[in-house]
């Protein structure tokens, strides 16, 4: 957006957001939101962690996934399986754990035998 | 009973039909949100998941209607910004504006942001749209749909839209205002009569403002879509006839690849300019969504 000719009109305006909050500062590290990974995830080469739905199950749960990554201590892009970018993990010791907002990602979002779908009310 | 809405029977055709109607419950409208996800793979994904979606209109793939899907907001995949659930009609308002790729872009009354969303997708995040949103509570759901559904291209204002700053003038202005909100009815469950609200005789001054503002803000060959979800004429045509007298406006023609009737020329003492059959009603009798009115407005040459 900052190479769109229109931002500097827009710059006169007295605005509260813009665009996409992309990283917070936490400890030592910078840590990439949610919806910056979800926009721009796909185009990672490196720190990227593929999970089944089982890993997740358990990633959701709380529980950290052993893994034997080769990389640093830090933020990973944690994806269900190739395609489906879920958002940010943090990776160390040897074991991934979810940064994933709990509110908004629930796990039985992905135990699809519940009840998403009811039995066809007047949908004609 | 007395039919709700009664003193529409003059205006709105198959009145009896359109009674009917208000008995059925919402279906679920889904736009797959082409910033994050093609239409394609997203659907067939869905099927094999068990939920099927139909095409709500033929000339848009991004437009589905999702028969007994009850809660959308329940898929991984609105966690994701695939999906956003939002009333057909709704989203036919950016259909009709059409914003072009880089152009400078006035939502004036944005929150919750489907439509804003829906503009960036059609734009393909690109030229700039300023969400603007008189209340500051409103703001916080206005920037989650926006983040979620992955856009990037828009920044958040909050003044009140009739007086927005006349700083610099733009290509496309969205004006869809505040409302009774009768388009919204549904005779279901404990709602059996539609209750008016005390603010709704106030409405259309406030309508009139803002269409006035909107148009001031547009430039000479720009493009401003009036909306509401009403079928109150003394909010929709009234209001536009309110632009074409006090204003250098013209209505364009306007397409959504939906069904529509046009708007009316004559409402009680009041006569419209006849342009105003330009204008589009929406009824959910013939689309199954939300009542909507729709105009598309231009300056005259």
């Amino acid at each position: 957006m900052k190479h769109a000719p229109q931002i500097a009109l827009a710059a006169q305006l007295k605005v509260s957001k813009v665009g996409i909050k992309a990283f917070q500062k936490v400890g030592a590290f910078v840590k990439p939101t949610t919806r910056m990974i979800q926009t721009f995830g796909h185009t990672a080469t490196r720190a990227r962690v593929e999970v089944d739905e089982k890993q997740l199950q358990s990633l959701l749960a709380d529980e950290a996934l052993s893994m034997d990554l080769s990389l640093e201590k830090g933020y990973v892009i944690l994806s269900l399986g190739e395609d489906f970018i879920l958002g940010a993990g943090f990776y160390g010791q040897g074991k991934v754990r979810s940064q994933l907002p709990r509110k908004e990602l629930r796990r039985a979002m992905f135990q699809l035998s519940t009840a998403l779908i009811v039995p066809n009310c007047s949908a004609g | 009973m007395k039919p709700i809405f009664e003193s529409y029977r003059e205006i709105i055709p198959d009145f009896d039909l359109f009674q009917e109607s208000l008995q059925k419950p919402f279906q679920t409208h889904l736009r797959i949100n082409r910033l994050r996800v093609e239409p394609q793979p997203l659907v067939q994904l869905l099927k094999t998941r068990g939920v099927r979606l139909k095409k709500s209109i033929e000339s848009d793939d991004s437009l589905y209607l999702a028969p007994g899907l009850e809660s959308p907001g329940n898929l991984p995949e609105y966690f994701s910004g695939y999906i956003h659930p939002q009333a057909l009609t709704s989203c036919l308002a950016s259909v009709a504006l059409a914003p072009e790729e880089g152009s400078y872009i006035l939502d004036m009354c944005a929150a919750p942001g489907g439509k804003t969303a829906h503009m960036a997708q059609l734009t393909g995040n690109t030229g700039v749209i300023v969400a603007n949103e008189l209340y500051p509570r409103r703001h916080v759901g206005l920037g989650h749909t926006l983040s979620r559904l992955g856009v990037l291209n828009t920044v958040v204002s909050g003044y009140q839209a009739q007086q927005f700053p006349m700083k610099h003038p733009f290509d496309f202005v969205l004006a869809d205002v505040p409302c009774s909100g009768e388009g919204m009815f549904r005779k279901t469950g404990e709602a059996v009569f539609y209750r008016e609200r005390k603010s709704k005789g106030m409405l259309p001054d406030l309508q009139k403002k803002i269409i006035l503002r909107g148009f001031d803000l547009l430039k000479v060959d720009g493009v401003m879509l009036y909306s509401t979800c009403t079928f109150n004429p003394e909010e929709n045509e009234s209001v536009v006839n309110h632009l074409l007298e006090n204003r250098d406006a013209r209505l364009l023609p306007l397409d959504t690849g939906a069904h529509h009737e046009p708007g009316i020329c004559e409402w009680r003492q009041e006569k419209y300019d006849g342009q105003l059959k330009r204008s589009a009603r929406f009824y959910p009798h013939r689309l199954d969504s939300v009542g909507f009115f729709m105009a598309r407005i231009g300056r005259r040459s």
